[in-house]
């Protein structure tokens, strides 16, 4: 006996954004996908995409990451080697967010050089991101998009900078990550932005604003599953691949607390809680996760499904 | 498709008699659709209306309990496919294995570890819904005395995993715990039986979709009605597939013969348990048997299904408190907002903007906007001053000066009364707080004294 | 006696109140009954009650209104302002004396024409007259007519003087519940105030008589100080009214002057606590109620009010848009008086902008339509993006000002003022949010009923300004949901028609009475799905970019 499975078709389909690589490295392509995610229906022609972040300024480490990525603070070039080349890390974020004034102030100029050491170390794609200031972040993204020789994503365009951000970006022909305060409706009134400027819609990926499991994971999800039903229903200004950050997963404190006797190993609670994060983001629908935790590339890895 | 207030009003007399304790047949037609109301509480309407409103409002997946009392666990009974559209309303239930061949040393301290998989979150209880026994043993006695054993140690309801015989025993047992009969596909029939007798819930295992048409109706034949599906997947995409496409029988198609809660035993060698409980949670699963009993992987799943089965409707909050904003001193400003999430991003955004490092007061206001909180008499005079004396910032400042946002300027007086605080009142726009604070003399934030 | 307070001489009206201590100088000034701007109802929030002080005072420099050499110069906010000791002279400054308002229109009935049913027509001995009012927040209107025929015998408008104690109603509110004397007072200002607008038609009416009826529609605040009760509980959850309906009263039961002490007083009943009997009136005059079509009715003032429905149902809500279409919010934004400029038009290329002014003057400042004309203006020219932003584009017309950058609209070498009439970021933001909270109220409604944008098939802009409206600028900006421009009628002060139409037909009336019991009022702070639609409203011209382009392309920039 057949039961009729009422599996949707939609009218929409999410634009494929390719990361582009250095030489001898593979570039990551998301997206062109027109149905949900997890199922074996409809097309998916590319799997989410797992990627590791590197950054710079200082960063307290709870005990799961201090054994792991620990040796490598403050050495952004062999982070991103180690993630890329040992870790199965499909491309990098690089954080400045040691530009930040609070964070010891690199100056821009330095902050540049460290997105060409970190392009030369490895071919991997990069996703560049500023450091949260906005006079400094003003200066640093146009300085990164000059410096940048092969073309990244700078990261993050919002409704108060974009035309800097996607300004600079389009004159050296990089990309952008669109963000928005978890708001489906701002997600879309910046990508409707960034089409006014002309930024060609290939070149964009959304940042919804990811909650950490337990803060606020539930309202990032919503906003992924919204944003994806509304790409595939044919809301092209939606139908962008979705990045999420994992590293607010880090800021719970179930998952650095080791005084707590009946919740475990704090090492593997802190993995377990950054992979707990990353798979409800790729039950909802996201393209892009960026963790910290190594282990975990390979863990969501496991459900990154085509 | 769900019939809209309009559709319904139709349906009904238009009369606005107010029998129903609705102003009008509108609104009451608004109760119908949004699932608040039943037509019978409209004495005048039609046949007709009361038909087509009754077979509208039947659930399009039945519920199903297991145990009794406090710890009585719900499954199914659900009406969405996204929590966005609605909420969901019965959390994904994780039961925790044991098997019934273990030392009685190593039962009593696998079923300590069960219970102390319970854990306090924001002011919730989250924990582990059910002990799965397995029957390892072979033995009837065995596993019904285990079955005892468990329901004495835990509290929590059974499931019982076992072939017909030791079923049966465990049921002779155990019955009027509820426990869920969950036999081998081989099985099916006794147990059936025994569930039809017994009036008790039934998973019936089958492989796939297809698999599950067959048994469920040869279950419901056998006189079994409360039935749990599970369509014993191989894999976790499996898995996902299987219960995303359950969901959607029962919602979108409507089929009553495929409409039940799913149910998934992850344990036994099933790979990667931990990740396709995690996708379940999140993807339609109803109920969960996990062979790990480690806190480092409950604690997550379990603020997992609590997050996500929350009301998506509830506007999004920050925790009210003192938020620090750079690294402010005894003598940085202190301004104060509710506790709206888009409110507070916004006044952080500019302040963080002003690069004047600052103490951000949250107040606790139902996450509404300032402007809507002032209306709603929650963010008041006595609210901020009850605030201002509370949430230690007194210790944080020497000063005793207040930015309070200028929308509520009228609150100023009233503040300065109760609380022996000055207030400046801060611009009505939070885009010109960083000219705003950059403009402020630092002589505003001079120590008190005496 | 150095020590006691003495007493206060305003200036230019010379007038002398006694120093109270303790109240501020605005509260002097309403108890001398002196004109002085308080949009804000003396919060400190608006900036616009200036004064010059000579004499001993305390507080009123507040920073952020005021600059140092302002300060220094003895200019202070009079609401924040109080007198220590002595006699004291206050200057009000030009800026803060509230200006004459001058121009009105009738407001249209839709409702077709019926037999001739006045309410009552108890001649006795004289010609009976009656008096249909409109009770607006900011507005008094009134229209006599002569009950033996009908005929429409004076007009007369007027501000309403509970301004003084604030712009809005949820301000007079908390006014009368946190001043002492504050409910007698408010409504004492509005007996005055309608005492005086009735003396008015009667001094112009050109045939004498006896008022017999009045009939009056407003808001539900209003009218409870009308009719003498609190309307404390609007304010909190769940903003229920004391009372929906006001059970017709002598005027000398509501205390009214003489003129109206024996006349039968019909207030409209109200439909929830911000929709009011005003909108009953529109409801009325629109006719809608009547039709089998579904329409949605728009009143457009000082608060926005929506009604959606038909014949058989109605439903209405209460926007929480706040005053910047009567140009309270935005920084040059004024009323409709002479100098207000009423529409703008800018040049694309040279970003130039040209204007229309009431009065034919010197511009001072932008109403409600001339700030509209400008936001879509500002956007078709590029000037500003779809977030309310400026872009590079105009930046020769920009400079920074105190409130950040700003777009020149009239150089100050052509302003009444000698200032620039600017715009800046923050006006615009805030005409944002009035537009979006508008705008979703009508989205909210229709999505709790269950209905299509389509579905609409009419759609009615009431209120004064609806009147002056450019629709093509409103539907740029986004002001109503995408519906063809065919589709909407205006109709000037339909509440003021509505109260008209009743007077001359006890009909009406009834429909009135019925109208209030079949129409359901939906509490927008209970709509979950509210904010949402809000925040796709907070754009140019909507988040829903798409349908206004479909369904407007001609009439907007596409
Ligand atoms: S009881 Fe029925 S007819 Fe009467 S008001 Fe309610 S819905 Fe309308
Ligand atoms: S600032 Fe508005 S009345 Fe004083």
């Amino acid at each position: 006996m057949s039961v009729a499975l009422p599996i949707p078709g939609f009218p929409g389909r999410i634009f494929a954004v390719t990361l582009p690589a250095g030489p001898g490295g593979t570039p990551v392509t998301v997206g062109g996908q027109n149905a949900l995610p997890l199922l074996p229906e409809g097309e998916h022609p590319n799997a989410p995409a797992v990627g590791m972040e590197v950054r710079t300024g200082p960063l307290e480490l709870p005990p799961a990451l201090a054994g792991t990525i620990g040796p490598f603070a403050g050495n952004p070039a062999a982070m991103a080697r180690k993630c890329a080349g040992d870790w199965g890390a499909r491309f990098l974020f690089l954080s400045l967010a040691g530009c930040h004034p609070d964070a010891g102030g690199q100056s821009v100029s330095f902050g540049a050089a460290v997105v060409r050491e970190v392009l030369s170390a490895t071919p991997a794609p990069v996703i560049v991101g500023g450091c949260g200031d906005e006079e400094v972040d003003a200066l640093l993204f146009p300085a990164v998009a000059e410096a940048a020789l092969r073309p990244v994503f700078l990261s993050y365009a919002e409704e108060k900078n974009y035309r800097l951000v996607a300004g600079a970006a389009l004159a050296y022909g990089h990309g952008v990550v669109s963000w928005s305060p978890i708001d489906i409706n701002m997600a879309k009134q910046m990508n409707l932005l960034l089409a006014d400027l002309g930024f060609p819609p290939d070149r964009v990926l959304i940042d919804p604003l990811t909650g950490g499991l337990g803060y606020g994971m539930e309202y990032t999800f919503s906003i992924i599953e919204r944003i994806r039903l509304a790409g595939l229903s044919g809301d092209a200004a939606l139908a962008r691949p979705v990045l999420c950050h994992l590293g607010d997963a880090w800021k719970a404190r179930e998952a650095t607390d080791a005084s707590e006797g009946t919740w475990g190993d704090v090492d593997a609670r802190g993995r377990r809680w950054e992979e707990t994060t990353g798979l409800a983001c790729l039950a909802a629908g996201a393209d892009l996760l960026v963790c910290r935790h190594p282990s975990n590339v390979a863990r969501l890895s496991g459900a990154a499904w085509r | 498709m769900a019939l809209t207030a309009i559709d319904i009003y139709k349906l009904l007399p238009k009369t606005n008699c107010r029998e129903c304790g609705q102003s009008t047949c509108l609104a009451f037609a608004m109760q119908i659709a949004a699932g608040k109301a039943s037509i019978d509480l409209c004495p005048p309407a039609s046949d007709e209306a009361r038909e087509k409103l009754s077979a509208a409002a039947a659930p399009p997946l039945p519920k199903v309990t297991i145990g009794t009392g406090e710890r009585e666990v719900v499954l199914g009974d659900e009406t969405v496919l996204f929590r966005h559209e609605k909420t969901f309303y019965h959390p994904t239930a994780i039961a925790v294995s044991i098997r019934d061949d273990a030392s009685d040393e190593e039962f009593a301290s696998r079923l300590a570890a069960i219970r102390r998989l319970s854990f306090e979150r924001v002011g919730q209880r989250i924990s582990v819904d059910l002990v799965a026994l397995r029957c390892a043993s072979g033995n009837a006695d065995r596993y019904a005395r285990a079955a005892v054993a468990a329901l004495a140690a835990t509290g929590l309801p059974l499931v019982l995993l076992a072939p017909a015989g030791p079923l049966a025993a465990a049921v002779e047992a155990a019955a009027p715990s509820r426990p869920l009969l969950a036999p081998p596909p081989e099985d099916l029939a006794p147990a059936a039986k025994l569930a039809a007798e017994r009036k008790l819930p039934l998973q019936v295992r089958a492989r796939g979709i297809e698999g599950l048409t067959v048994a469920l109706a040869a279950a419901r034949a056998a006189g079994a009605l409360s039935l749990v599906a599970d369509p014993s997947p191989e894999t976790p995409r499996e898995a996902v597939s299987f219960a995303t496409n359950l969901r959607r029988l029962a919602i979108l198609s409507r089929n009553r013969d495929l409409a039940y809660p799913s149910a998934f035993d992850l344990g036994g060698g099933f790979p990667d348990p931990f990740l396709a409980a995690a996708l379940l949670v999140a993807k339609y699963g109803s109920l969960l048997v996990l062979d790990s009993a480690d806190p480092a992987d409950l604690l997550p799943l379990l603020t997992l299904r609590q997050n996500l089965f929350t009301d998506p409707q509830r506007p999004i909050q920050v925790e009210p408190g003192v938020y620090p904003i750079g690294a402010p001193s005894e003598s940085s400003p202190v301004l104060i907002t509710t506790n709206f999430s888009l409110t507070y991003f916004t006044v952080r955004g500019d302040v963080e903007a002003a690069k004047v490092p600052a103490h951000l007061l949250i107040a606790d206001v139902d996450g509404m906007s300032v402007l809507t909180a002032w209306a709603a008499g929650k963010f008041t005079g006595e609210s901020i001053s009850k605030m201002l004396a509370g949430c230690g910032i007194g210790e944080k400042v020497t000063h005793r000066t207040l930015i309070l946002p200028g929308m509520v300027a009228r609150l100023s007086g009233r503040i300065e009364e109760l609380s022996g605080w000055r207030v400046l009142v801060g611009p009505q726009e939070s885009s010109a707080l960083p000219s705003y604070l950059r403009r402020l003399p630092p002589a505003a934030f001079l120590p008190v004294h005496g | 006696m150095a020590d006691e307070t003495g007493s206060i001489r305003f200036h230019p009206d010379g007038v002398d109140v006694p120093g109270i201590p303790g109240e501020s100088l605005l509260a002097h000034a309403l108890r001398g009954g002196i004109p002085l701007l308080s949009p804000c109802g003396g919060e400190s929030r608006c900036g616009k009650c200036r004064v010059l002080v000579v004499g001993k005072t305390q507080g009123g420099e507040d920073p952020g209104a005021l600059t140092r050499a302002e300060i220094a110069a003895g200019i202070r906010l009079a609401c924040r302002c109080f007198p220590s000791s002595g006699d004291i002279s206050v200057t009000i400054l030009p800026g803060s004396r509230p200006a004459r308002l001058t121009a009105y229109l009738d407001g249209k009935d839709l409702a077709g024409d019926e037999p001739f049913l006045p309410l009552s027509r108890a001649a006795l001995g004289s010609v009976p007259l009656g008096v249909a009012l409109d009770l607006g927040t900011s507005t008094l209107a009134g229209t006599l007519v002569d009950l033996s025929d009908g005929s429409v015998l004076s007009r007369a408008t007027a501000d309403n003087p509970q301004m003084a104690c604030g712009e809005d109603l949820i301000s007079r509110v908390v006014f009368a519940e946190e001043t002492t004397g504050g409910f007698e007072l408010l409504r004492g200002r509005l007996l005055s105030g309608v005492d005086g607008l009735v003396r008015r038609l009667l001094e112009a009416s050109p045939v004498p008589g006896e008022v017999t009826d009045v009939v009056a529609a407003g808001n539900t605040v209003i009218s409870h100080f009308l009719y003498g009760i609190s309307p404390s509980p609007i304010r909190r959850p769940p903003y229920h009214p004391v009372r929906k309906e006001y059970p017709a009263v002598p005027g000398e039961t509501l205390g009214t002057a003489p003129a109206t002490a024996r006349a039968m007083w019909r207030i409209f009943p109200s439909l929830g606590g911000f929709v009011g009997g005003d909108v009953v009136a529109g409801i009325l005059a629109s006719g809608m109620h009547r039709r089998e079509e579904v329409s949605l009715l728009f009143d457009v003032g000082t608060n926005g009010e929506v009604v959606l429905g038909n014949r058989d149902w109605r439903i209405t809500c209460s926007s929480s848009a706040g005053p910047a279409f009567e140009g309270g919010e935005v920084g040059c934004g004024m009323r409709a008086y002479p100098g207000a400029i009423e529409s703008v038009r800018i040049e694309p290329e040279t970003a130039a902008a040209e204007w229309t002014v009431i009065g034919r003057g010197r511009p001072a400042g932008l109403c409600g339509s001339g700030i509209l004309d400008l936001c879509a203006e500002l956007f078709r020219a590029g000037i500003v993006d779809r977030a309310g932003r400026f872009t590079s584009r105009g930046a020769g017309r920009r400079r920074s000002t105190e409130r950040g950058e700003a777009f020149v609209v009239v150089p100050r070498e052509k302003s009444a003022t000698g200032c620039d009439v600017v715009f800046c970021e923050s006006d615009l933001k805030s005409v944002l949010r009035t537009k979006a909270a508008l705008c979703a109220a009508a989205e909210a409604l229709l999505a709790a009923v269950g209905l299509p944008r389509e579905a609409v098939a009419r759609v009615y802009i009431a209120g004064g300004f609806g009147n002056f409206l450019d629709l093509r600028s409103a539907l740029t900006i986004g002001l109503f949901p995408p519906i063809s421009l065919a589709r909407f009628a205006p109709l000037g002060n339909a509440s003021l028609a509505g109260a008209l139409g009743a007077l001359r037909n006890r009909r009406r009336w009834k429909e009135a009475l019925s109208l209030a019991s079949g129409t359901l009022y939906h509490d927008l702070s209970s709509d979950h799905g509210f904010m949402e639609l809000y925040q796709r409203g907070l754009f140019l011209p909507h988040t829903d970019e798409e349908s206004y382009r479909s369904v407007l392309a001609a009439e907007i920039r596409a």
